[in-house]
């Protein structure tokens, strides 16, 4: 460790530590635009110069100079608070009069800055420059270039870390303006990232833009079911719609990113839903078939644990004789965060099979009747005599459909592709019709037909799991990894758990 | 024969009687602010009374932790709703230490002004009010008359009548009207005849000094004792006014006197209250003379809202407007007790701040529920009759007794 003083406080530091990263171990807050502790040092915004021991006199960038021991650094000098305030008062020269209009407000660097550096009018006389308003950058990303204060964060990202240079700086000055090259969309499955580390309201998601104040919407943890990654994700939410997913870190699974496909996964939680079903009908349909030979439960890979062991738990109650497993067709997947089972949780369903001791076949078939939880790639080749599907959308309808709240609205769990077991929230304020989660209408399916002791709660169906020692309260927000499903083989630059080779 | 005489003689014996509970409010006309009074009569005389107090359900303590600072402005014009000026002073002044800010000389003198003329409307309507419910109508409708002249200047100074939220952190939301000025002056001796008309009519009046002197007494000792301040100790002999013991604002540049009773009965209550209009009266036209022009809010953007130009044309201004909209001032942690001269008593706020643009906590020390409190003890051994007017003369306004 390596010892430096900030502010007169001594900090034991990482050698690796740049000055922010130092001052931030002890609370102190340094200023910055352009400076990301995943992507390269740009020096572009000058907001985090400081006084340091090292060059008494001058002022140096926070986020270029590294610890060293004995380094005294000093944060709030009157030269650094005049910097601090000549710096925003640059960045507003040209900036318009957008707050009003703009998505970023409420989560604006700018705003937030001008308020604790500057908070004073501008002295500027002359007039704003007038730049592109709305270019659109590919299928997720619009810019405004006069928002833009040129950190060129979002530049360094898609060189970095997506690996897609699809953006660049173009002309000189204060016309200088984010681009894409011609003919060459933004068009990467990263690029709704750039909009996350837009300190300003220049890169805006096209997907949110206008759809609600970011003040509006609650923040809520979620595990992205997207595919079988389980990216860490907030959802921002209100009412019973979902408004925007933004990756929440965790280091293990997704670092600080997501992909765009993910990004939209809340979109099947908003629209197209079933949202009631006649339970009654449900039960009397099953009432003259329960316990005798024919009976099929199919389950898809979108189930959360609870619901898959709620699944089996339900099939060996009524006597079901066959048990089907389907799924989303795979997509792309590439070597970082997209995979290509596009399920979030098919090592959970497997994991839930293994411990109620029960065989998956694939296609249905051989049966007279089917309860189907979740409805994800189930194909029937021909019609049954009973046929009930718990389904979250519309599109396979059973003779009865019971409403089924997606993952992002119920209490569960999921495991990723290799073995993590995370926890999944109810993320969204208002309930949407009757919908309730599978393990839910199980449970009242079997009351209905007389059948008690059924999982009446989601701790309750986590509980047939079979892993001893794990409750689902106790899982910590970062998920726990389940050692034995850990697989051999790893995509090349995927983020794993800390113990897992390399 | 004999059998009469005995009859007669049982006639006039003394008949065995029992306490009766008599339910005061909270929906009586004369149970200013809702309140309800538990009253245990033993014939006409007062046993005991338990006041009942939480009929308003102000909730202003917990409705003052999800609004930001500015945002609890409006609840405390509902505090003393008869002087709503002096309560968005004294919160106003207590966001201004935690900020440890101060507002501009015009606004010292503006809130002085406008916040003496909050008294004089509200010890009219203390003084009506007693008037009426001792039979004076025409007291009730001459004060009435003086008082909606005052409020008829307040509210064109902030908007409204009684919800004014006037003032803001570092000034006021609002410079004297065109014109203002001379309409108060033209007015204030209208109101002061009303006043001395009032005087007339019930200082020296035979009915009135029978209702009043020596009702209600309570000794100096005692006042303090039950926390009273304001014109209800006053009227004890105590001399304990805030803006002379801790002057604040511009009231030290202000020549005031402060009036005190002898015996603190319900009739030096009313006596105190008539001479602090005409002191009140005083400062009011001392503040006109001396008021210096100027601005009325600090020019610091981040706690005072940046003009609307500034707003609408620069991207600084909506940037701070924004911020102070959405946010709310951002008062560093601590905790303040302030305490000014509100209408009835020491009014005081306590605010607690954790950093963050909304209140930690606040609590009131409304001067009312002190005096509230020792009404039981005011009214004990008085006749039924006598309840109303001492009830009346200390003042108790709902919406601060309750929190």
């Amino acid at each position: 460790m390596t010892k430096v003083f900030v502010d007169g406080r001594e900090v034991e530091a990482d050698p690796r530590d740049n000055l922010i990263e130092a001052a931030r171990r002890i609370g102190v807050a340094i200023p910055y635009f352009c400076y990301h502790p995943r992507l390269s040092i740009a020096g572009q915004c000058r907001m985090c110069l400081v006084e340091t021991s090292d060059a008494p006199g001058r002022l140096v960038p926070g986020c270029q100079v590294r610890v060293k021991e004995g380094m005294k650094v000093v944060t709030s000098s009157p030269a650094v608070r005049d910097n601090q305030r000549g710096c925003m008062e640059f960045h507003l020269i040209n900036h318009p009069v957008d707050c009003a209009i703009c998505d970023q407000s409420g989560e604006c660097k700018l705003q937030d800055y001008y308020m604790e550096f500057d908070h004073q009018p501008s002295r500027i006389r002359t007039s704003k420059l007038n730049k592109p308003k709305r270019e659109i950058f590919g299928p997720l990303v619009v810019y405004d270039a006069e928002r833009c204060i040129m950190c060129t964060r979002c530049v360094r990202f898609m060189d970095e870390i997506a690996q897609e240079p699809q953006l660049a700086v173009v002309d000189r000055g204060s016309h200088s303006l984010i681009s894409t090259f011609p003919g060459q969309p933004l068009d990467s499955k990263y690029s709704g990232n750039t909009v996350d580390i837009c300190p300003v309201g220049a890169l805006l998601n096209r997907d949110f833009r206008f759809q609600s104040r970011v003040w509006f919407v609650e923040k809520s943890p979620a595990v992205c079911t997207g595919c079988a990654n389980g990216c860490n994700v907030y959802l921002e939410s209100r009412g019973n719609l979902i408004y925007r997913l933004l990756p929440r870190r965790n280091e293990e699974v997704n670092q600080v990113w997501m992909c765009d496909e993910g990004r939209l996964t809340h979109h099947e939680t908003n629209e197209k839903r079933v949202e009631q079903g006649d339970l009654a009908r449900a039960i009397e349909l099953l009432r003259p078939i329960a316990g005798k030979p024919g009976i099929g439960i199919s389950l898809s890979a979108q189930c959360t644990n609870e619901e898959a062991a709620a699944a089996f738990d339900f099939g060996a109650r009524i006597g079901a004789e066959k048990y089907f497993f389907t799924a989303r067709l795979d997509g792309d997947g590439d070597d970082f965060l997209i995979r290509q089972d596009k399920n979030p949780n098919r090592r959970g369903v497997e994991l839930a099979a293994r411990a109620a001791g029960v065989t998956l076949h694939d296609s249905v078939e051989g049966i007279k009747a089917l309860v189907a939880f979740r409805t994800d790639g189930l194909l029937l080749e021909k019609p049954l005599e009973v046929f009930i599907a718990i389904a979250q959308n519309q599109g396979i309808e059973g003779q009865v459909t019971l409403p089924c709240q997606s993952v992002y609205e119920q209490d569960g769990s999921v495991i990723n592709y290799y073995g993590r077991l995370q926890r999944t929230w109810p993320g969204v304020p208002a309930e949407r019709g009757e919908s309730a989660p599978a393990w839910s209408w199980a449970e009242r399916i079997l009351a209905g037909l007389g059948i008690a002791g059924a999982p009446r709660s989601a701790a309750a169906a986590f509980d047939l799991l079979g892993l001893p020692g794990l409750k689902l309260e106790a899982i910590p927000e970062e998920g726990v990894v389940l050692e034995q499903l850990l697989p051999a083989q790893w995509p090349k630059r995927a983020p794993r758990p800390a113990g897992a080779a390399r | 024969m004999t059998e009469q005489i005995q009859d007669s003689l049982a006639v006039e014996a003394e008949l065995p009687s029992s306490t009766m509970t008599v339910n005061l409010g909270p929906s009586h006309p004369a149970m200013h602010g809702t309140v309800r009074l538990i009253v245990t009569l033993d014939g006409e005389t007062i046993v005991e009374a338990v006041p009942e107090i939480g009929f308003l359900h102000r909730g202003f303590s917990k409705s003052s932790e999800h609004s930001t600072w500015h945002q609890v402005l409006p609840y405390t014009d509902r505090l003393n709703y008869v002087s709503p000026i002096l309560n968005n002073v004294g919160y106003i002044m207590g966001v201004e230490k935690l900020l440890g800010i101060k507002d501009t000389e015009r606004s010292q003198y503006l809130r002085v002004l406008a916040g003496e003329i909050s008294r004089i409307t509200d010890h009219l309507t203390c003084i009506g009010a007693i008037g009426l419910e001792l039979g004076a109508f025409t007291v009730f409708l001459y004060a009435m008359e003086a008082r909606e002249l005052l409020w008829d200047r307040i509210s064109e100074l902030t908007g409204a009548r009684v919800t004014t939220s006037w003032t803001r952190v570092g000034g006021v939301a609002s410079d004297l009207p065109p014109g203002w000025e001379q309409k108060l002056r033209d007015c204030l001796p209208r109101v002061m005849e009303l006043t001395g008309e009032v005087d007339t009519l019930l200082t020296r009046n035979r009915i009135f000094i029978d209702r009043t002197r020596g009702i209600g007494v309570l000794s100096a000792e005692e006042a303090v004792d039950w926390g009273f301040t304001g014109p209800c100790l006053r009227a004890t002999g105590v001399n304990y006014d805030v803006r002379k013991a801790h002057p604040y604002l511009v009231y030290d540049r202000m020549d005031f006197e402060v009036p005190l009773g002898a015996s603190g009965d319900t009739y030096d209550r009313y006596i105190l209250r008539l001479e602090e209009i005409r002191q009140s009266h005083r400062i009011v036209l001392q503040c006109l003379e001396q008021m210096p022009p100027g601005p009325i809010l600090i020019d610091d953007w981040r706690y005072a809202l940046p003009p609307k130009k500034e707003v609408f044309g620069s991207i600084e201004g909506v940037m701070a407007h924004f911020k102070l909209i959405t946010e709310g001032i951002q008062v560093p942690p601590g905790e303040v007790y302030v305490y000014t001269e509100g209408a009835n008593g020491e009014l005081g706020f306590h605010l607690v701040s954790n950093g963050k643009g909304k209140p930690y906590a606040i609590q009131v020390r409304g001067p009312g529920l002190p005096i509230l409190s020792a009404l039981p003890r005011l009214i004990k051994g008085h006749a039924i009759a006598d309840l109303i007017p001492i009830f009346d003369s200390i003042n108790m306004i709902g919406g601060e007794v309750e929190q």
